[in-house]
């Protein structure tokens, strides 16, 4: 019987931990949530001469210390879940800053194997690590690990299994001097007066954490037999103090170890810090990284081109099929015009979808995001922004909703809220259909750089808000931001790959739930009452546009758009979807279909566009707007100010693109 | 190769650079220019706007090597990465058009002069800075 071994893996951001945890899982993977929180929990499958082990991939943290929900996640589950095995994933180029949180896990007591990796990467600087020595020093099994290439592997499980299989671990203790070594055993001593904590946490640790102020643990304490002792010796000092004196004690403690494990830096620049010399340059940085985008919007749309046409023809295909196979009439309607009218109109933008994941994926294996992030930080902070809401800000070309759960990260709360508020600018996958529909159609030989402008409207939408937010409804300073540069690496096909399909598969499953979901309740309104015309004007979907019609009717916008954009309400991409419904006239494709309309134009199909990028968040997004402000006032707020900005702009970007291309 | 060599190499292709770019923002503005369709000058501001772009990194480039300042050779060096990245991009494009022009039966019409783009034929000179000293600057980078 194959005995199980469950190993946490844990470390910085950006050490190659996710690349590690497909390398070791492959395909073998779940993703879910960590219960309570709305941070990401991957777990996933590997095997190794008769164990089987469970890994579970924890948020990156630089220390345990518990101020980000990411870093309470990972604490908590390795202190309450006991994993038989913490793997610490270390970046060898950058040592000091990772076994920060080394020195840490090993207080806790708790079983650790460093996986020392980007290791090729520290050789190739001419910064080569003696792993043995260093695993000597720390006495802690480390194991030299090529992420990306899949190196260590075996070695790093059968370490985990050597570690499992032995009963000898013991706590590693840093001096931290006279005065507070004295403090940490009062501490101690009174922490043992309760049974409970004592038997589930080491009592050192215990001590160490409530000297740093932590109030996690603190909340531990507190009602528990050892909390009037415990509070009254913390009344007498300042936690800052010992917080920021503990770690000076830490880095010494690395400090020490280092030079006896690498050889010194070369003194010469390295490539990669010369490279940032330009791309972080402080005039070239930002044209350099719009450009850069222009070219993934340029791939996006051009490289899909002959695969949306594979896709359209096959749909077309099939709707012709059905329309001459299948009977009763209303049956036909539903699947031909409904389903597949609907849902394949969304479908046939799934290549823009994959390129576009593709390329971000290329970019942040490159290390090149980061950069971004670091260029991004002068402007974004001048107006107001925190730095660390590019991340989220990022993440939002993708889906909205992950991107406002990453914005957990950001410390201050009205920063927090700040850059929830504005995140639905940035513009999602979702609404790339909309564009390339539209641009395609009404802007064929630029629809590239229409899209490239609509995701830059949305980005200078969002921190415009954000300055006028911050000068109004959130005044303050925004912290500032901190963050290290991964070295550049050339990404692998694999990782890429794995990268744009876990994200990418979220529209196929989407398109096959809320999507059809959608469609179906459009079609539904088309076709009734019973014997109206579909997708007439007397049909309910007709009566409820004429309804709207009037508030979308300055913008240049007929009935038909109006039931689009309260469908798209629910999911941005049901807007292409309703409109494949509404328009669906026999052999004529939607494009065809929007071309003919008298009533569209090149400068109502910009309006359109911008006013779909801007309004309202669609359902997801509000649920967990909701969800992390904890208030029915911002979300509300994020509806009606997300509803004025688009009307106002689509009104002004429609008349005046119509004032040069007429048609408004 | 020198760093005479690439203070040469990028004044020239930054100047082209520069110049087509500018031509493409004007273009865009006021229409394309008459007597320069040999250069597939089509008038776009976007793309207008990346050749300006990669100019200004070489034209950076080449004001510090002229400056005796070593790190411009970097300036060059990313600008001819650059370079022959969006010629890649374009190159992209161009066979996406084809194939897209082949699946719907209009291979007859197509002609690969329509979508020329400036991007493109500047990434050729690029490229020849990426032979001479770019492959090597690129290992070096991906080994850092």
């Amino acid at each position: 019987m194959k005995r199980e071994i469950r190993i946490a893996l844990t470390g910085n951001p950006n050490v190659g931990k996710t690349t590690l945890f497909n390398a070791l899982t492959g395909s073998r993977q779940h993703v879910g949530n960590w219960p309570g929180v709305t941070v990401e929990k991957k777990t996933g499958k590997a095997s190794r001469n008769g164990f089987e082990f469970e890994v579970v991939d924890l948020p990156g943290t630089y220390s345990l210390t518990a101020y980000t929900a990411d870093e309470v996640v990972a604490r908590d589950f390795i202190l309450e879940e006991r994993p038989d095995i913490v793997v610490q994933v270390v970046d060898a180029t950058n040592l000091e800053r990772n076994l920060y949180l080394t020195t840490q896990l090993a207080e806790l007591g708790v079983p650790v194997v460093i996986a020392l990796n980007m290791a090729d990467m520290a050789e190739a600087q001419g910064n080569p690590i003696d792993y043995r020595k260093l695993s000597a020093f720390l006495e802690i099994p480390v194991v030299r690990t090529v992420g990306t290439r899949g190196e260590g592997l075996k070695d790093l499980l059968d370490a985990a299994i050597r570690e499992a299989e032995t009963s000898l671990h013991h706590e590693h203790t840093i001096g931290y001097g006279n005065e507070t070594e004295t403090m940490i055993a009062s501490l101690a001593d009174a922490l043992s007066a309760d049974g409970d904590l004592a038997g589930r946490y080491p009592l050192r640790w215990l001590a160490v954490k409530l000297l740093e102020g932590d109030e996690n643990v603190l909340a531990k304490v507190r009602g528990g037999p050892a909390s009037t002792r415990v509070e009254e010796i913390l009344s007498r000092i300042d936690p800052d103090e010992y917080e920021a004196l503990m770690a000076d004690k830490r880095y010494e403690a690395i400090a020490a170890v280092l030079p006896q494990v690498r050889k010194a830096n070369l003194k010469e620049m390295r490539p990669s810090d010369m490279v940032d010399r330009v791309v972080t340059d402080r005039y070239l940085g930002i044209p350099i990284f719009l450009a850069l985008m222009w070219g993934a919007f340029e791939l996006t749309f051009t490289v899909a081109t002959p695969f949306m046409t594979a896709i359209d023809a096959a749909f077309a295909w099939l709707a012709g099929f059905v329309a001459g196979s299948i009977e009763p009439a209303w049956l036909a309607s539903l699947i031909g015009d409904g389903i597949i009218g609907g849902v394949g109109s969304v479908l046939i933008f799934l290549p823009n979808i994959f390129i576009l994941f593709l390329i971000l994926a290329i970019l942040e294996d490159s290390g090149y995001l980061a950069r971004a992030a670091f260029i991004m930080d002068r402007p974004l902070y001048a107006l107001g922004l925190p730095g660390k809401s590019f991340v989220p800000m990022l993440i939002g070309f993708g889906c909205n909703v992950p991107a406002i759960m990453a914005t957990r990260s950001i410390e201050g709360e009205k920063d927090r809220l700040l850059t929830i508020l504005v995140n639905p600018f940035m513009s999602c996958s979702a609404r790339l259909p909309v564009y390339i529909l539209f641009a395609g159609v009404f802007f064929p030989e630029q629809a590239g750089s229409v899209v490239f402008f609509l995701y830059v409207l949305g980005i200078v939408v969002a921190i415009t808000s954000a300055k006028l937010f911050r000068s109004t409804i959130l005044p303050g300073e925004a912290s500032p931001f901190v963050m290290e540069m991964p070295p550049y690496r050339i990404p692998t096909a694999m990782t890429a790959l794995l990268h744009m399909w876990s994200r990418g598969s979220m529209y196929i499953r989407k398109a096959g739930t809320i999507t059809l979901l959608g469609v179906l309740v459009v079609w539904f309104l088309a076709s009734f009452p019973y014997g109206v015309e579909y997708g007439s004007a007397e049909s309910f979907a007709g009566m409820i546009g004429h309804l709207l019609e009037p508030l979308v009717a300055p913008l240049g916008f007929d009935w038909k758009v109006a039931v689009a954009l309260i469908f798209g309400f629910i999911a941005k991409e049901i807007v292409v979807g309703s409109l494949g419904t509404l328009y669906a006239t026999g052999e004529e494709t939607l494009p065809a279909a929007l071309l003919a309309d008298p009533g569209l134009s090149a400068a109502t199909a910009l309006a359109l566009m911008v006013f779909v990028l801007l309004y309202t968040p669609c359902v997801a997004a509000l649920g967990v707007i909701r969800k992390e402000t904890g208030s029915w006032k911002w979300t509300g707020f994020s509806v009606a100010y997300g509803l004025v900005v688009a009307w106002i702009l689509a009104f002004v970007v429609g008349h005046v693109a119509g004032l040069f291309m007429g048609g408004m | 190769m020198s760093d005479t060599t690439k203070l040469v190499f990028g004044a020239v292709l930054g100047a082209l650079y520069v110049v087509i770019g500018l031509f493409q923002i004007i273009g865009a503005v006021i229409g394309p220019l008459p007597g320069f369709d040999a250069f597939y000058l089509t008038g776009n501001l976007f793309s207008g706007f990346v050749l300006l772009v990669v100019g200004a990194v070489f034209i950076a480039g080449v004001r510090k090597l002229a400056a005796g300042a070593g790190e411009g050779a970097i300036f060059v060096s990313v600008g001819v990465l650059l370079s022959v990245a969006f010629g890649l991009v374009e190159l992209l494009a161009l066979c996406a058009m084809g194939v897209d022009a082949y699946l719907v039966g209009e291979w007859a019409d197509w002609s690969a002069a329509d979508s020329m783009n400036p991007l493109l034929y500047l990434a050729v000179i690029g490229a020849v800075g990426f032979l001479a000293w770019g492959r090597t600057f690129l290992r070096g980078l991906s080994a850092a």
